[in-house]
């Protein structure tokens, strides 16, 4: 009987999904490219992150979006572990190239693949097929406490003039520690450096006064910047965010132009998936990021669409060119040989 | 008084035919859940995630937080009955749960467990409409030195809950913390005791450790002794419990209420510690700690009246501050996200329809499940005349899907198979597997808020005495080593 009462919750939902009332020449298009034998079952969109994180909800909103604009059915599978690991191991190196099993990462997935797969597997096994959106990482001071007020470079001056003082929010081995090592190294300051096993959790800590300094997502930290609990310091991206004019960028404020870690999301598919298929997928994703109430909903969450990538005839291209930069990065700093 | 306005606010929110259904939904696939083994709350939330998308906000929180809470009122069903934890925060309530079965109890305990679960409920929720403000921006402050603290003290109690000989409970205590070293350092990122598999990267899932050790092993225990053991059901009487269980239960229903809400307010915490806290509290305040293992009622009541409460406690950050402190929680943040809806600590001000609506249909959601639980105790102790050689095949099969259904990787499978076949050899060998278990949840907790610490403290390990709140805590566990040492050197002293 309760199962039953789960198959009409389902029933009701999928009955609910709604139609495609605009965009029906993307449509014809989308239909156009649609291979005669697929998909013939639903597709998977595979998340590496916990289901209700940014990244999930990323994912199942693009998921929705496709569904009303390609007619197919999605359905969205998070395979979590080991900060993503498990499943981008899992992408480039199980799953079927069917096109049946689409990726939708982040390019944190490039840091796995050069430094922890041990060449079991590389970042060109993910064939990307579509930019979704980008995120920059934000410093976050307290509006209460010490170091109220501080710009960044005001911050950056502390840790050097008393060195192990100022406590920052980091999540070790990624991109929350880089910025932290190349300011140190620039500037010749000392910070004492507080793990945490994601962004959020460190926003939390900053809230409670348990740090000084935290890093996160604008997605993050709008409820607690609303509340006047929290103060954007600097943004390490090549622009100021548009939704926050009055935030100087990490370089800027600092002065230099390797101040840059952002987030880039995007959906891919494991090497070798057919040709016809890759396209017919590649399609639908771009069309439903035309969609205007999906863009309206990431803006809405905060993110920002970079101009580099949204053009689909330069996005790999442009997108290879962060992966290498990045690859510099860790070649520069000794993390790869 | 604005509390009172704003419950009767969300009354009229949540007081449509559409909202009771959903929370009358929510309610029963909880219990579901919580019943089946393996099939956990984040599991059933994952997958009912999507069909709230079409729902109105208010709706599909009001339906995936009964499930939450509903889950708790289930797992001791499974506990009690099968000697099989329904889901983590579970595990406890086997011990004490499944011998009152094995006497003849089992009403009494699932009575008393589902009464413990709507008393904890409520009183959480009658809290959370008062105080859920003050309450988070108290339970905010709570930062890495003061969850050390706290582990710490969880790490005491895990010493009293060892019924046998306590070597063999130490050791297990260290296996416990040796497990949960495996996988990705907290701190520094690398990897630990993973041999290069990016399987074990990830550390192994507490969910298959617990199916395995508890519901695996319990059914190659059972099926060795299938042919000559009596069926539990030929012995049922009394399926309500008795004058004198309430008498013994109130007491462990409000200190487990209490210990709940406080370990579901802090970050870290939640149902899962609540329940084994709870448990060891109540055996080190007993008059008669002997009884706990041979079928003490307070071993049923205090723990199913924490996870209740720590249900309450754990919601109130998220909904008050956006803040998360579980994975269930976590993923109720992010379906107020996919409403579009920004959870913050103006979230109340500026939505007050979905705080107070959600907080008046855990009023009305608590009262569905005691009205479902109660006439089922019946049906449920039913479910013992079932043929072993039916009901084992049936609850390995929802072992393994739950398990899958967790992280979608195979390789759990291997390490619930694993740890049953373990299990299985350290109940022969008369290891406790309680401890191992709390210790194995509790470990990473206390290596990251420990080296959080460390890292965050100018100088070193001071940091615990400067903050008050963990200096507190280490002093209270202190004291209750001292006096587990008394109470050895009296029995040692009292026999002949």
């Amino acid at each position: 009987m309760k199962f039953s009462a789960i198959a009409l919750a389902l029933a009701a939902a999928l009955a609910a999904t709604p139609a495609a009332a605009q965009g029906g020449d993307t449509k014809a298009e989308l239909a156009k490219l649609k291979p005669k034998d697929f998909p013939t079952e639903p597709i998977e969109f595979t998340v590496v992150y916990p289901a209700g994180g940014g990244m999930d909800v990323t994912g199942r909103l693009l998921a929705k979006t496709v569904e009303k604009v390609s007619g197919d059915r999605i359905i969205v599978n998070n395979r979590t572990g080991g900060a993503g690991m498990v499943g981008h191991t899992y992408l480039a190196t199980q799953a079927k190239p069917d096109g049946y099993t689409v990726g939708v990462i982040a390019n944190l997935m490039w840091g796995d693949a050069m430094l922890r797969a041990q060449n079991r597997w590389a970042y060109t096994d993910l064939e990307p097929i579509g930019y979704i959106n980008s995120d920059a990482l934000i410093w976050i001071g307290s509006t209460e406490g010490p170091y109220k007020g501080m710009s960044v470079k005001q911050i950056v001056q502390t840790a050097k003039d008393k060195p192990n003082t100022v406590r920052i929010a980091t999540v070790p081995g990624s991109m929350w520690d880089y910025i932290v090592d190349q300011i140190e190294a620039n500037f010749g300051a000392k910070f004492l450096r507080v793990p945490f096993q994601g962004g959020g959790a460190g926003i939390t800590a900053l809230i409670g006064g348990n740090v000084d300094i935290a890093q996160g997502f604008y997605s993050e930290f709008r409820g607690h910047l609303e509340a006047g609990k929290v103060a954007p310091l600097g943004v390490a991206a090549p622009d100021r965010m548009d939704f926050l004019k009055d935030m100087p960028t990490m370089n800027e404020a600092l002065g230099g132009n390797e101040y840059q870690w952002i987030i880039i999301r995007f959906a891919v598919v494991p090497k070798g998936t057919q040709a016809d298929r890759k396209a017919y997928l590649g399609a639908a994703v771009q069309a439903a990021m035309k969609d205007p109430e999906l863009i309206a909903e990431y803006k809405k969450a905060g993110v920002y669409f970079d101009s580099k990538l949204t053009n689909p005839a330069t996005m790999l291209q442009n997108l290879n060119a962060y992966a290498t930069r990045e690859k510099e990065f860790y070649q520069k700093t000794g993390r790869l040989k | 008084m604005d509390a009172i306005n704003g419950l009767m606010h969300g009354f009229g929110v949540i007081l449509t035919l559409q909202n009771l259904y959903l929370c009358l939904l929510g309610s029963l696939i909880g219990t579901l859940v919580g019943v089946l083994p393996g099939v956990g709350p984040m599991a059933a939330l994952a997958l009912l995630l999507p069909v709230t998308f079409t729902l109105q906000p208010v709706g599909g929180m009001v339906m995936l937080a009964s499930i939450f809470y509903g889950a708790m009122y289930g797992g001791s069903t499974t506990s009690i009955l099968l000697n099989i934890p329904g889901e983590a925060a579970s595990v406890v309530t086997c011990l004490d749960g499944h011998k009152l079965a094995r006497q003849g109890r089992a009403g009494a305990a699932l009575g008393i467990a589902a009464l413990g679960s709507f008393f904890a409920g409520t009183l959480g929720v009658i809290i959370m409409t008062f105080f859920a403000p003050a309450i988070a921006a108290l339970a905010i402050r709570f930062g890495p030195p003061e969850n050390f603290g706290l582990m710490v003290l969880g790490l005491v109690c895990t010493l009293y809950m060892i019924t046998g000989s306590p070597v063999k409970g130490v050791l297990m205590i260290a296996l416990g913390f040796l497990c949960a070293a495996i996988g990705l350092d907290v701190v520094n990122g690398r990897e630990r005791f993973t041999f290069g598999s990016v399987d074990l990267s990830a550390g192994i899932e507490l969910l298959a450790v617990v199916i395995g050790l508890f519901g695996v092993s319990e059914v190659l225990s059972n099926v060795e002794t299938m042919a000559k053991s009596t069926l539990v059901s030929d012995k049922i009487r009394g399926l309500w419990p008795t004058l004198d269980d309430w008498r013994q239960s109130w007491k462990p229903m409000l200190r487990g209420s209490g210990l709940g809400f406080v370990l579901g307010l802090v970050p870290g915490g939640g149902p899962v510690t609540a329940s084994f806290m709870s448990y060891a509290l109540e055996r080190r305040v007993s008059d008669t700690p002997e009884r706990f293992g041979e079928g003490a009622i307070e071993g049923v009541a205090g723990p199913e009246s924490a996870n209740n409460a720590a249900v309450a406690g754990s919601l109130i950050p998220v909904l008050s501050l956006g803040i998360p402190g579980n994975p269930v929680t976590a993923l109720l943040l992010g379906a107020l996200v996919i409403h579009g809806i920004q959870p913050g600590p103006l979230f109340v001000t500026q939505r007050p329809d979905l705080f107070w609506g959600i907080v008046a249909s855990m009023y009305v959601g608590n009262v569905f499940l005691l009205l479902l639980n109660l006439p089922l105790v019946g049906l449920w102790a039913q479910l013992l005349r079932i043929p072993y050689r039916v009901l084992f095949p049936v609850v390995l099969l929802l072992s393994v899907i739950g398990t899958y259904s967790a992280n979608k990787n195979v390789f759990d499978l291997w390490v619930m198979l694993g740890f049953g076949i373990a299990g299985y050899v350290l109940r022969k060998l008369e290891y406790d597997l309680a401890p191992f278990v709390i210790a194995f949840v509790l470990a990473p907790m206390l290596e990251q808020s420990m080296r959080q610490s460390l890292a965050m403290s100018a100088d070193g390990a001071m940091i615990f005495f400067q903050r008050p709140g963990t200096a507190l805590l280490l002093a209270a566990s202190a004291v209750l080593v001292a006096l587990m040492f008394r109470r050895k050197r009296k029995t040692e002293g009292g026999m002949p």
